[in-house]
């Protein structure tokens, strides 16, 4: 087996924001430096609308990681080589046997050569460089058979002058935009299943996501905590580290329990979630607030509750999984790896704050009447002067 | 909370006695040997491996019996079960109603590769075994009982003795375990007396090491090892040894053994305490089912589910167990309350409250004294 030597990754859209254009690209390569440096000694940099990275070691680990990295289209471990035709022709050669040996497909394998000449000294045009090197290496057509138009395997060859590689591996990569590049966002964690898969949908387009969470001790005990911990952890190996706020929120429960219609109660709790989100965001420079309601899905996401749940907010309310059916924030969440840590049975809200009857079509004026007897304002201050703040360490360094 | 917390929670775990840190310590340092080796170090390691098997013999009364060092309780449980199944091929497993789940398991996975069936033996009344009905259900087709002699939950002694003299009548074949993890340093183990084929311990139960547990079993028993590789424990338990957690497990059951009557002199004084102490607080009380140990008690709270009282509690500086989670997505009710005929929202406002050697009376009165504070709270809330 040969070891790759360079991974080349390539971006999407990003490649297309103009004045912008070198701001992200800083961005998407200091990402994936902060990705990869746990795995070991890499350099990284940005070359004519590509990111190259050249591994010390774990190249393919390497190339799997840069793949989650949010700004990336794809990434080919890649094998660099000298520029003359004879010492292309031997690289390939041995990078399309190497990636034979390793592949289980049945044979033949339907192949093609794809090259891209970008340094035009370079002797031969891309199409004819392909057509050398394909008629040189072809092993035989028991191995591979040649199908330009639907091909399972493509050999790359790449000639950029003072740096030449070829590859067969494309992993495909995620898409969106660098994290950092849209601003901050304030995600609301529950502890279910929905709201790390909106954290990482607001990463995907360029978001950097803190997370806030209410915690009613001693209603609910430290396991609940430490699960909300974890949540932030797993989700925060998408964007490097994050922080935390843990909101004491059993006096808000307790009062909202004893002064306010019954049947109101969720949708009133969550009003002072916004408000007291809004508050942290304020403080700490968030731009927006991120849910994992997904229209529908329970009492309090109706439209009308919804937007009983909006309208104390003095900022925009993220809501990227509105439209979402719930399998497909499972298969999200399952992918990403939060699905396992949200589905422990550990209490989010404790049941003896539920109403047996939650409204359904709440009224504003319902709620504004309840909470002009609620000391607010004093529950916002106590809830940002008492919270726990914790450093989410994803396990990478800090970009 | 900067004060640490009172820990009554001494049936889900101990802390580690000194003497057995110290016991521990040489093998986690300089004694390196392994005791399948023939020079020096190994020769000072099986030596010390033959001194840990000795002690756990001196103490249980097993000189003429096999001690079988495993990974943990669950394991030795799992190794009796369904060990003893498949050396004899076919058979019902027949098993308490309140079993841990490492037996419960254990005769699932025989009925699963079609050993036989997994039974459950009746309990009367009281939440005891009904052993005149277990010996009516029992037949020769038996290849294994498995009981607990203290139930892990409630307290509860089960009468291993008298089911497994009726059992050796009707069944001669089968293989006859008891659970004692939480028996052990509570009650008198002794296999010949419990008419037993084998029984398993655990250290961390009795101020050891996690990670270790035994099995005690007669030399002529039959079982199929559940772990494949080497010779060591006698071909039963293959893997090079643990030493340090075997020391440890060695001197903490010298230790329960040799304490024990303190400790049953002293847990009697904590459930007295307790029981005192909450004398006249409606709803709240301490859950009797027939003979059981005082060291292991349930306690039945009113109003809040009995996770919100634990958190409450433990807001207080007392840790205690819950008996039932609180939560609908927690949806699985204890075997064990629901064998004592509890209902779901009963079997969710109990709390276990266990003692250890160490536990003071004085410590379970300022537990009684919390539960007094919140019970105005606590005791309204809907549950």
């Amino acid at each position: 087996m040969i070891e790759p030597d360079v991974l080349v990754i390539r971006y999407g859209e990003l490649a297309l924001k103009g004045g912008n254009r070198a701001r992200y690209e800083q961005a998407l390569a200091r990402n994936i430096r902060a990705a990869l440096r746990p795995l070991g000694e890499v350099k990284v940099r940005v070359a004519q609308a590509r990111i190259l990275a050249y591994p010390t070691r774990r190249a393919r680990a390497m190339a799997r990681r840069a793949a989650e990295v949010f700004g990336v289209k794809s990434v080919s471990p890649a094998y660099s080589v000298g520029a003359d035709l004879d010492a292309i022709v031997e690289r390939s050669r041995e990078v399309l046997m190497d990636a034979l040996e390793r592949d289980p497909r049945p044979r033949p394998i339907r192949f093609a050569v794809r090259a891209k000449r970008a340094d035009k000294t370079f002797p031969l045009a891309s199409h004819l460089l392909a057509r050398e090197v394909a008629g040189r290496i072809l092993p035989g057509p028991e191995f591979l058979k040649v199908d330009l138009t639907d091909p399972e395997m493509v050999l790359g060859i790449e000639v950029r002058g003072n740096e030449n590689y070829v590859f067969v591996e494309r992993i495909p990569g995620p898409g969106g935009l660098p994290v950092g590049t849209s601003g901050k966002g304030l995600c609301l964690l529950s502890g279910g299943i929905d709201s790390p898969v909106a954290a990482w949908l607001s990463m995907k387009r360029g978001l950097t996501v803190d997370f806030v969470s209410f915690h009613s001790f001693p209603y609910l005990g430290d396991s609940s905590k430490a699960k909300i911990r974890e949540l932030a952890r797993a989700v925060s190996h998408y964007q490097g580290p994050a922080r935390l706020f843990v909101v004491p929120f059993t006096a808000v429960q307790e009062g909202i329990r004893d002064a306010a219609p019954e049947r109101y109660r969720t949708v009133l709790y969550r009003r002072m979630m916004t408000r007291i989100a809004c508050a942290i965001a304020e403080r700490e420079g968030h731009g927006a607030l991120i849910t994992g309601e997904s229209l529908g899905q329970v009492a309090s996401q109706t439209l009308e509750n919804m937007g009983l749940i909006d309208a104390p907010a003095d900022r925009l309310i993220l809501r990227p999984l509105v439209t979402a059916d719930k399998e497909q924030a499972i298969d999200l969440a399952r992918s990403i790896g939060t699905l396992e840590i949200s589905n422990r049975p550990e209490p989010d809200c404790c049941t003896v704050f539920q109403p047996r009857a939650p409204v359904i079509y709440g009224k504003q004026k319902h709620c504004v009447q309840a909470e002009t007897r609620l000391p607010m304002e004093t529950w916002i201050e106590d809830a940002v002067r008492d919270m726990e703040v914790f450093a989410i360490d994803s396990g990478e360094s800090p970009a | 909370m900067s004060e640490p917390a009172i820990y009554l929670d001494n049936a889900a775990t101990t802390p580690v006695a000194e003497l057995v840190r110290i016991a521990m310590a040489p093998f986690l340092a300089g004694s390196y040997g392994n005791p399948s080796t023939r020079y020096a170090a190994g020769v000072r390691a099986s030596e010390a491996l033959g001194e840990a098997r000795r002690l756990v013999q001196r103490a249980l009364g097993a000189q003429k019996h096999k001690v079988v060092f495993c990974g943990s309780g669950t394991e030795a449980n799992n190794l009796a079960v369904l060990g003893a199944a498949r050396a004899r091929k076919a058979g019902a497993i027949w098993i308490g109603a309140t079993e841990h789940a490492s037996v419960r398991r254990s005769a699932e996975a025989w009925q699963a590769e079609g050993g036989g069936p997994c039974r459950i033996l009746p309990l009367d009344g009281q939440g005891g075994l009904d052993v005149a009905r277990a010996l009516e259900q029992i037949d020769a087709q038996t290849a294994v009982v498995s009981v607990m002699a203290v139930n892990n939950e409630i307290g509860t002694c089960y009468d291993v003795a008298r089911l497994f003299a009726g059992v050796g009548r009707i069944a001669p074949g089968a293989h006859k375990h008891v659970d004692c993890i939480q028996a052990l340093g509570k009650l008198d183990l002794d296999l010949e007396d419990l008419g037993a084929d084998s029984l398993s311990i655990s250290a961390h139960k009795v101020h050891g090491p996690k990670g270790a547990g035994a099995l005690v079993v007669r030399s002529e028993a039959r079982l199929q090892p559940l772990i494949f590789g080497g010779s060591q424990e006698g071909g039963w338990r293959a893997g090079t040894e643990n030493m340090a957690c075997i020391a440890g497990l060695a001197r903490a059951v010298e230790l329960a053994v040799a304490h024990q009557d303190e400790f049953q002199r002293s847990a009697a004084a904590c459930r007295a305490a307790l029981e005192t102490g909450i004398e006249g607080l409606a709803g709240l009380h301490v859950r009797r089912t027939g003979r059981a140990v005082d060291a292991i008690l349930s306690l039945q709270v009113p109003g809040a589910p009995g996770e919100v009282w634990q958190h409450h509690i433990e807001a207080m500086g007392f840790e205690v167990g819950v008996g039932s989670a609180c939560q609908a997505r927690t949806a699985e009710i204890s075997p064990a309350l629901k064998a004592l005929g509890l209902a779901d929202h009963e079997a969710r406002q109990v709390l276990r409250v266990s003692f250890s050697r160490e536990t003071k009376p004085a410590e379970v009165e300022g537990l009684a004294r919390a539960l007094r504070t919140l019970h105005p709270r606590l005791s309204e809330v809907r549950p």
